[in-house]
C-alpha cells in the first residue's frame, strides 16, 4: 500500500499552520490508475495543484474528501500498487 | 493548458463589463449567487485558487503560462509568485504608483495591520508576493494553477475602485463592503490621477514581453485586447 500525498516541494516556505483543500477528486475508490495520472486537484496558497499517482495501481481508499482540508504530510488517499 | 506548454506565453486583459470570477473551490456557490446578480454582472469560474474577484473596467488582468522547468518556477510554489508580483511593482512605479510586493514572512504583520480579513474575496486578504501600498492595502492579487502540462500564473490590478457593493451583495456578505474598501487601494488613488486600464495594460505587455523574451499572445477571448509595443521599458536594462 502506498500513501498519496501532496509533494513536499509544494509546502516549501508555506506557514506550518496552513492547510491545503481538496478541490476535486478526478478518480473514485476502486479505480485503476497509471503512474503520473492526475488524481485530484488541491488548493494551497491560492494555487490549484494536481496530485498525481506515484505508481500504477488501484485507489484503495480516499482519506480526504472534496471540500475538506489537510495538513502537510497527511495522505489524502491510499493506493494499492499493481504487482 | 490542454497540451504540454512548450514555451512561455502571456496575455493581458482589460474588461468592458463587470464579472464575478469565482475561485476554483467556490464553484458550489454558483447557484446561490446567480439569482442575486440580476443581470448586473456575469458569473464565471477560474481554474486557479483563491477567493472571488470582481473584474470590470477597474481592473487589468495578466495570464502567464510557463512550461515546467522554467526558471521562474524553480524555487517552489511561493517563489513562483515572486517574479510576477515584482514585475507589477516595477511597471506600477513607472506610472507613479509606489507599492511593494510582500514576502511570505511579512504576511502575518501585513494582514493584521489591514484589519479583519474577508476570506471569500481575493482582495479580502493578503498572500505571498501580492502587491500592497505603504499602508498594507492590496492593489494586485495573484493566483496560479499547476498541471502536468504547465503552470498558469494570473494577476489582477485595481486601476480604480471596484463596485465592492455589487460583489458583496451578490456573494451574500453586504456587511463586508467597508472591510474590502479598507483593505484595498487603486492605482488612481495612489497616482493621484486616473490611470486608464489600457495604459497599464500596454506597459505590462512591454514588461512581460521583455522579461519572458516572448511576443504578446493574441488569445481568442471576449475580453478587450490592445496592441503590444516591443520597445524596452526604461526600468529594464538591455543585455550586454
Amino acid at each position: 500500500m502506498m500513501d498519496i500525498t501532496l509533494g513536499a516541494e509544494m509546502w516549501e516556505g508555506v506557514d506550518a499552520t496552513t492547510e491545503a483543500l481538496v478541490d476535486k477528486w478526478l478518480v473514485q475508490e476502486g479505480d485503476v490508475v497509471r503512474r503520473g495520472q492526475a488524481l485530484a486537484n488541491v488548493v494551497i496558497v491560492k494555487a490549484n495543484q494536481e496530485v498525481v499517482a506515484p505508481a500504477d495501481g488501484r485507489i484503495e481508499k480516499i482519506l480526504v474528501k472534496t471540500g475538506e482540508t489537510f495538513a502537510r504530510g497527511k495522505p489524502i488517499a491510499r493506493l494499492k500498487e499493481s504487482t | 493548458m490542454a497540451v504540454a506548454v512548450a514555451a512561455a506565453r502571456f496575455h493581458v486583459w482589460t474588461y468592458r463589463a463587470p464579472a464575478i470570477v469565482l475561485g476554483c473551490a467556490q464553484r458550489s456557490l454558483r447557484q446561490d449567487i446567480e439569482p442575486k446578480l440580476e443581470g448586473r454582472a456575469c458569473l464565471l469560474e477560474r481554474q486557479s485558487g483563491g477567493g472571488a474577484v470582481l473584474s470590470g473596467p477597474w481592473m487589468v488582468g495578466v495570464s502567464v503560462v510557463l512550461p515546467h522547468g522554467h526558471p521562474w518556477l524553480c524555487n517552489g510554489l511561493l517563489e513562483s509568485y515572486r517574479w510576477l508580483g515584482q514585475l507589477h511593482v516595477a511597471v506600477l512605479a513607472d506610472l507613479g504608483v509606489a507599492v511593494h510586493s510582500l514576502p511570505a514572512h511579512e504576511l502575518p504583520r501585513a494582514n493584521e495591520q489591514a484589519g479583519r480579513t474577508v476570506d471569500w474575496a481575493c482582495f479580502g486578504s493578503l498572500s505571498p508576493w501580492e502587491v500592497v501600498d505603504g499602508q498594507g492595502r492590496k492593489l494586485v492579487g495573484l493566483a496560479q494553477r499547476r498541471q502536468q502540462t504547465g503552470v498558469l500564473v494570473v494577476a489582477g490590478t485595481l486601476t480604480a475602485r471596484p463596485d465592492w457593493s455589487l460583489l458583496c451583495r451578490a456573494m451574500g456578505h453586504p456587511q463586508d463592503e467597508p472591510v474590502l474598501r479598507h483593505r484595498t487601494v487603486s492605482c488612481e488613488e495612489l497616482a493621484g490621477r486616473p490611470v486608464a486600464p489600457q495604459e497599464l495594460a500596454s506597459k505590462l505587455k512591454q514588461a512581460l514581453g521583455c522579461a519572458l523574451g516572448v511576443a504578446y499572445c493574441r488569445a481568442r477571448s471576449t475580453a478587450e485586447r490592445t496592441s503590444s509595443k516591443r520597445s524596452l521599458p526604461k526600468y529594464m536594462s538591455s543585455p550586454t
